[in-house]
């Protein structure tokens, strides 16, 4: 018995450890070079490398990129990322569609050094800068970076604001009688259970802006977004908001009949659900005006830094900013794009009408508004 | 128990009502597209749909992986304590209570803590390697240590049951006597007689990883369950028919069972 | 020495087995320590040092301290705590409530395959949670679900992420996990004790009060506790249904692992869960005496 049994065991351990050992080793050295030798991983432009052509080949090497949180109907992503793929023929792999801002950075930090990591990320403007503090992102500058205005843009080139629009309210009017267009409409008894965010606040780049908008409407200011909180406190309070996370499935079947949303994903949803049923309205308040653009980047420990740099460089050239155009979303290139002509004047046509020029909030001013934010929501909801 | 019967009737009408209607509706929700008047679209399009085959594949090797490993190790320390070593049994029994005082998402707080050792400390050692070894998206090996720790309770009680109703001490003897070793007396005369506690320690194992979401979906894999609520994002009526065919399917596999094996129903849970 | 070796040759096998020095049985137990130590232990020794650690923003150095314990039990986070209780011991309790006479029926049928069906359903319910119930859930019950609107549910302000919803749907679990628990309890109240009390002149009533629930007691409270255990550790099916909005401790717990705005949040996290394991101990400490207790009366 001892014979058979020692025997047993010492070759489930032999097992054990031929496993473990095979898998060791300490973790790679990021190399992914040109032909001279230049590294990819530390370019901070195409220039760095060699010029585009000399990037493109670098990228086709690589063959992959790998995406994270880029819905197929958010901004028209589904034709940019088919188109990238058409034209240089990297395959795109995109996980979790739905994943949020903070999602994205988790997912860089939890998986640096393995070849799952996300190579670029695209982040609601206040997660950029958290992003950026943590040293998670890689300088780049894209060929029309000049061209990005000077508030929207990351002063290392870490991250730049890529497309924007702003906080409206979408509303099935098959679902709803009266459509509400303004934050104050929202709190009406009528709209009860009706009303969603995309999401977390503390968690979404969306359901932030959405509460910074709510901040605007109720006399707060960018330094302050408390009356935001104590909106929706108010909302959860007249039973008028529900927690569900607004999707496209919760807007097609009805489960989120009114959704405060960016106004180029409203304004999707309208196209997109008009045969299934729903008749989706967008309005940006007029009590809450507030305009946000998501941040592009890299990350720095990206396992195919070629491509995400690739990426970058076909999301700011004509094509891209003009597909996104076609999403309803504002790109960021949009002033020097209509100087220069090459704007897609259709589409810009059929963007939601808002009044006045839009400003955004500064670095400090997000930052605490995220802080606040952290502290009260759970608290705000949980009523 | 005449007296009793229209009782009966009451308890069990209304229990059928709260356990079929969801269902019933369910069902409802997945064929009617307003506008479509009824549709079988959801249920046709989820062999095609991205990801479901794979998920589901992957979710049944985590689960084969498990049910192998975690009988692996019970079955021979459980036989081991019934035939010997009584200061041991204590402690085995409490090992294998401790994973139901750590609820999941305790559990898997812990396990990200120490995952995030790998890149942070880690990784000039040869550690660091095993570390995303076993983090392989197409393999994740660190769920399936997860999981076995999870199915020890459920394993234990089931095999516990099982062994006290035979005896071991007799049967291992009497093989011995008749000239087997140990190995073969343990697999020709032992484990035969376990098979229904083995099979509902099997079909435990398995119920668990397929459902299991928690730790799955917080260290960043996507087997089955965590692609239902993925795709529940953009195809409602999709994910829906997916929850509703795997419970029938795992009603029909733990009837099966019932008829195939034996009768040791233990309860297990999860959230 | 020839003679010992003879000696071996000589004997028997069956005696030489015997005398071969046996490898101690405890042998057998030493993977599956070894698997848990690290599967188990390793991670659980994280959590302890991370609830107790706290890192100084500045200066990046970690030091222990209980800080993380307290802020634990403050503010959200408390009331995310109260918020896990109070809805676990009102699923619970209404989950035995309605479980004891599910099963009472269940174990008194005359028929063996109304029995099975039962019993093998409560099997798999009791499994059936997380995102599938949710999901099923909302389809009947939400805000778009089937029921919702064909019975126009909406007009009686009947909101289902919301507390009592949450009840509900736990209850599709709880249910069927109290059939499971107490059925063999159940079973074991033998039926002489039933024809013997009526022979005495008891009612149904007199019978319950005095001989069966007394009896069933051990066994009801240690249900009890196993559906409140769970119901407290339950994430999958909130966070499928709700999202993070509604002040659950295990919703908090996954938040914070996903990173939070404010940096050091993990460690609270870690506390957290420290918090959750305690709760769930004592409930634990409550439930095996019980139930040890229950099978000696019954065996």
């Amino acid at each position: 018995m001892s014979q058979s049994r020692t025997a047993v065991l010492t070759g489930s351990l032999a097992v054990v450890a031929a496993l473990a050992l095979s898998a060791c080793g300490a973790a790679p050295d990021n190399a992914s070079t040109t032909a001279d030798g230049k590294n990819a991983a530390t370019a901070t432009s195409a220039a760095d490398l060699g010029g585009m052509d000399a990037l493109v080949k670098a990228a086709k090497k690589e063959g992959t990129l790998h995406a994270i949180a880029l819905p197929r109907d958010w901004a028209n992503y589904g034709a940019l990322i088919d188109g990238f793929t058409k034209k240089y023929g990297i395959k795109i792999q995109v996980e979790n569609p739905d994943g949020s801002s903070q999602d994205e950075i988790n997912a860089v930090t939890s998986r640096k050094g393995q070849d799952r990591a996300p190579d670029v990320l695209d982040l609601g403007s206040s997660f950029a800068l958290s992003a950026a503090q943590q040293g998670l992102l890689a300088p780049y500058k894209v060929a029309s970076y000049a061209d990005i205005p000077s508030g929207q843009k990351d002063t290392q080139a870490r991250w730049y604001n890529d497309y924007g629009g702003y906080i409206s309210i979408g509303c099935d009017a098959k679902r709803v009688k009266t459509c509400p267009t303004t934050f104050a409409d929202l709190l009406k008894p009528q709209y009860k259970g009706q009303v969603a965010l995309n999401g977390n606040p503390t968690k979404s780049g969306s359901a932030f802006g959405g509460v910074y908008a709510a901040a605007l409407a109720n006399g707060g200011s960018f330094d302050d977004i408390q009356p935001g909180l104590d909106f929706f406190a108010k909302l959860k309070k007249n039973g008028n908001y529900t927690p569900v996370e607004s999707t496209p499935a919760t807007v097609e079947k009805g489960e989120t009949p009114i959704s405060i949303d960016w106004d180029y994903l409203n304004a999707g949803y309208a196209d997109e659900f008009k045969s299934k049923g729903v008749d989706w309205k967008v309005s940006v308040p007029s009590d809450g005006q507030f305009s946000q653009y998501y941040s592009q980047a890299i990350n720095k420990d990206a396992p195919h830094p070629a491509a995400a740099r690739l990426w970058q460089e076909y999301l700011y050239s004509t094509e891209g900013q003009n597909l996104w155009l076609g999403g309803y979303a504002r790109p960021a290139l949009m002033t020097s794009m209509e100087k220069a002509g090459t704007l897609d004047k259709t589409a810009a046509a059929k963007l939601p009408k808002v009044s006045g020029t839009p400003s955004f909030p500064t670095e400090a001013q997000q930052s605490k508004a995220k802080t606040v934010i952290a502290q009260g929501w759970a608290k705000a909801v949980s009523g | 128990m005449a007296r009793l019967n229209p009782w009966r009737w009451v308890v069990l009408g209304l229990a059928a009502l709260y356990f079929l209607v969801p269902l019933a509706a369910s069902v409802v929700f997945t064929v009617d597209v307003p506008g479509q008047g009824v549709t079988f679209d959801a249920y046709s399009q989820i062999v095609s749909t991205d990801g479901f085959v794979s998920s589901l594949l992957l979710s049944l090797e985590l689960a084969l992986a498990t049910i192998a490993i975690v009988l692996l190790l019970m079955v021979p320390a459980m036989v081991a304590l019934r035939l010997g070593a009584p200061r041991l049994r204590p402690v085995v029994e409490v090992i294998c209570q401790l994973p139901l005082v750590v609820p999941p998402i305790a559990f898997v707080a812990g396990i990200s803590t120490v995952l995030k050792w790998g890149p942070e400390y880690l990784s000039r050692t040869p550690l660091f390697e095993t570390f995303v070894a076993i983090q392989n998206p197409g393999f994740p090996f660190v769920l399936v240590m997860a999981y076995v720790v999870m199915a020890l309770p459920f394993v234990h009680r089931s095999l516990d049951a099982g062994l006290r109703a035979i005896d071991v001490r007799t049967l291992v003897e009497a093989a011995r006597s008749c000239g087997a070793s140990w190995p073969q007396a343990l697999v020709r005369t032992v484990l035969p007689n376990l098979r229904g506690a083995l099979l509902n320690a099997a079909f435990l194992t398995l119920a668990l990883v397929l459902g299991e979401f928690t730790v799955a979906q917080l260290l960043g894999f996507q087997p089955f369950a965590v692609w239902i609520y993925s795709v529940g994002g953009s195809q409602a009526q999709l994910s829906v028919a997916v929850s509703v065919l795997s419970l029938l399917v795992t009603w029909a596999l733990l009837l099966a069972l019932a008829g195939v094996g034996g009768r040791t129903r233990t309860a297990s849970s999860r959230g | 020495m020839t003679a010992t070796l003879t000696g071996v040759d000589v004997a028997p096998p069956v005696a030489s087995a015997k005398r071969r020095r046996r490898a101690p049985g405890w042998l057998a137990v030493v993977p599956l320590l070894v698997f848990t130590a690290i599967a188990f232990g390793v991670p659980a020794v994280a959590m302890l040092d991370g609830a107790f650690s706290v890192k100084n923003q500045a200066t990046g150095a970690s030091s222990y301290s209980t800080e993380n314990l307290t802020t634990s039990l403050h503010g959200a986070y408390l009331t995310a705590l109260l918020g896990s209780v109070k809805l676990s011991a009102v699923s619970a309790g209404l989950g035995a409530l309605l479980g004891l006479p599910l099963a009472q029926v269940v174990v008194t049928s005359r028929f063996r395959a109304l029995r099975e069906a039962i019993l093998t359903a409560s099997g798999v319910l009791a499994n059936f949670g997380g995102v599938p119930l949710a999901f099923a859930f909302v389809a009947t019950l939400g805000n778009a679900g089937v029921l919702t609107i064909h019975l126009g549910l909406k007009d009686t302000g009947w909101d289902l992420y919301s507390f009592w919803g949450l009840v509900i749907v736990y209850l599709y679990f709880l249910i069927p996990l109290m059939v499971l628990t107490i059925t063999p309890a159940l079973d074991g109240l033998r039926s002489q004790w039933r024809e013997a009390a009526q022979n005495n002149g008891a009612t149904a009533v007199q019978y319950w009060r005095h001989i069966a629930l007394p009896v069933l007691l051990p066994s009801l409270l240690g249900g009890l506790v196993l559906l409140f255990g769970s119901a407290f550790a339950a994430y999958a099916t909130a966070a499928a249904m709700v999202g993070s909005s509604v002040p659950l401790v295990t919703l908090q717990i996954a938040d914070a692992i996903s990173g939070n705005v404010l940096v050091g949040q993990e460690n609270v996290a870690l506390a957290l869960s420290l918090d959750m394991v305690l709760v769930a101990g004592l409930v634990m400490a409550v439930y095996l005496p019980l139930q040890r207790r229950s099978a000696r009366w019954l065996a």
